[in-house]
């Protein structure tokens, strides 16, 4: 695999740490929600954005079947419509995947301009659908949302890539 | 190598499965599928009640911080009395300061469950008292989620209240929590009754998303003022009759339409309840309608003989 120019070599992804990592995702969702922020519109997703991230990072693990199956589960807990973020979270998985290999090649800043558009496509069309069932409409603060999901992306990258910048082979001097 | 640097065994040169695209078309199918029978057929409640089962673990951890906070609330005043004891007096004029806070919030407590109380005795129908765990995460809802589900006996369609008015009604019942749409959801009506002229009415959750009803359908010269309080009417057989709703805030007469733009404050604590009764519906109670009998044909002048 051709890598940019200075970039480390990582370490394989453990799969339990791949799947505790979405959990604790919508985890932290469901803690926003009840502690801090109700139900606004304007709550960033956290499950989106680490589902992203592996998508882009180990997409042979993490793909679109994942994403759809979070997403019915992530319907289940937001009472919503069944089906609508499976929908959103479907289309963020394929367009994770389509980006994966150019994505990598920028830095983290530049990162969470280019997956912007993709967070901004998934609450387009959960807003779509619900329009066309007739719901409610949320307000306009709902736009503010997939800009926190881009601002958090590259603390996700930081968190979920600490484990594999490990060294390979650990010591009394370098533990870590 | 200990940590194992070798990513796992490597890909399948010629099996690669399904490609992005299909897997898009076939999940995205799929999806609309499931909503198609979420809203029109309205088939997918044992997936979801399985589903809730499955997440009620992390609902039960992600609900821990707030206990954590309660307890630790509880840890730290406590230790504060406990230094208030071996402390001045001066800390203890500041301590007695807080007790009447304090004594001040449980004395509103006792009179919001005495309250419930007294409500429950005027009213005919089971109870069934709960608490208010969340806000349901979904923006394009007013709902909200209660600790008691189909093993502790609440039925879809009950109506829920606080100890101020009604505040909703159930409209999902999961093993162990249910689903409460409140008076203000768009999609929610409750027939009212005007407590002051006896004029019968619906009431809508305000289209806009403020926390307000919109008292529907009433003619632009209605009897109705500002002030009027609405109560439910009785004619559902769901609500019980006479439990206030909400307070005309506005009444706003248009030329150019037929029927007056009447917005009400809702009774009941619609942001923000805690202890909250869930009645069983009165249509149980309610005698069933007389069997539809066919009137006899009578003979009809000039028939076939």
């Amino acid at each position: 695999m051709i890598m940019p120019r200075g970039q480390q070599l990582l370490l394989p992804a453990n799969p339990w740490f791949i799947f505790l990592s979405l959990l604790s995702a919508q985890l932290l969702n469901m803690v926003l929600n009840m502690l801090l922020v109700g139900n606004a519109a304007w709550a960033p997703d956290f499950l989106a954005v680490v589902l992203v991230f592996w998508c882009v990072h180990q997409p042979q693990r993490v793909g679109i079947g994942v994403a759809f199956f979070f997403g019915i589960f992530n319907d289940v807990q937001h009472s919503s419509l069944l089906g609508q973020h499976a929908l959103s979270y479907t289309v963020l998985g394929y367009c994770a995947v389509l980006i994966h290999r150019r994505l990598l090649w920028f830095k983290e800043p530049s990162q969470s301009l280019q997956v912007l558009p993709l967070f901004v496509l998934a609450h387009v069309l959960e807003l779509s659908v619900r329009m066309l069932s007739g719901s409610l409409f949320p307000g306009w603060w709902i736009l503010l949302a997939p800009v926190l999901e881009a601002l958090a992306w590259p603390l996700v990258s930081v968190f979920l890539l600490a484990p594999q910048r490990r060294a390979p082979d650990p010591d009394e001097n370098r533990p870590l | 190598m200990p940590l194992g640097t070798i990513e796992r065994k490597p890909p399948a040169f010629f099996k690669h499965g399904m490609s992005s695209l299909s897997k898009l078309v076939v999940f995205s199918i799929l999806s609309v599928v499931l909503m198609v029978a979420d809203v029109r057929y309205g088939v997918t409640q044992p997936l979801r009640a399985t589903i809730s089962l499955l997440l009620y673990p992390m609902e039960w951890l992600s609900m821990r911080p707030q206990w954590l906070f309660d307890v630790a609330g509880r840890f730290f005043e406590g230790r504060d009395d406990a230094q208030a004891q071996v402390q001045a007096m001066t800390l203890k004029l500041q301590q007695q300061a807080l007790r009447s806070g304090q004594v001040e919030q449980l004395a509103l407590e006792n009179l919001q469950l005495r309250r419930l109380l007294e409500l429950r005795e005027r009213l005919t129908s089971s109870t069934l008292a709960a608490e208010v765990l969340y806000d349901s995460a979904d923006p394009f809802t007013r709902k909200v989620v209660i600790d008691k589900g189909a093993l502790q006996g609440v039925q879809p369609s009950s109506p829920v209240m606080d100890d101020a008015g009604v505040l909703g009604q159930v409209t999902r019942v999961m093993p162990l929590v249910s689903e409460v749409t409140l008076v203000i959801d768009r999609e929610q009506s409750i027939p009212v009754l005007n407590v002051r002229t006896g004029a019968r009415g619906v009431a809508y959750g305000e289209a806009g998303g403020a926390p307000l009803l919109e008292l529907r359908y009433m003619a632009a010269n209605a009897d109705i003022e500002v002030g009027d309080l609405l109560t439910t009417s009785g004619v559902d057989a769901i609500y019980p009759p006479g439990v206030p709703v909400a307070v005309v805030v506005k009444v706003e007469r248009r030329a150019e339409s037929v029927f007056a733009r009447i917005l009400c404050q809702p009774q009941g604590r619609v942001q923000g309840a805690r202890h909250v009764m869930v009645l069983e519906p009165l249509g149980k109670q309610v005698p069933a309608r007389p069997p539809y009998e066919r009137p006899s044909t009578l003979p009809i002048k000039g028939g076939p003989r």
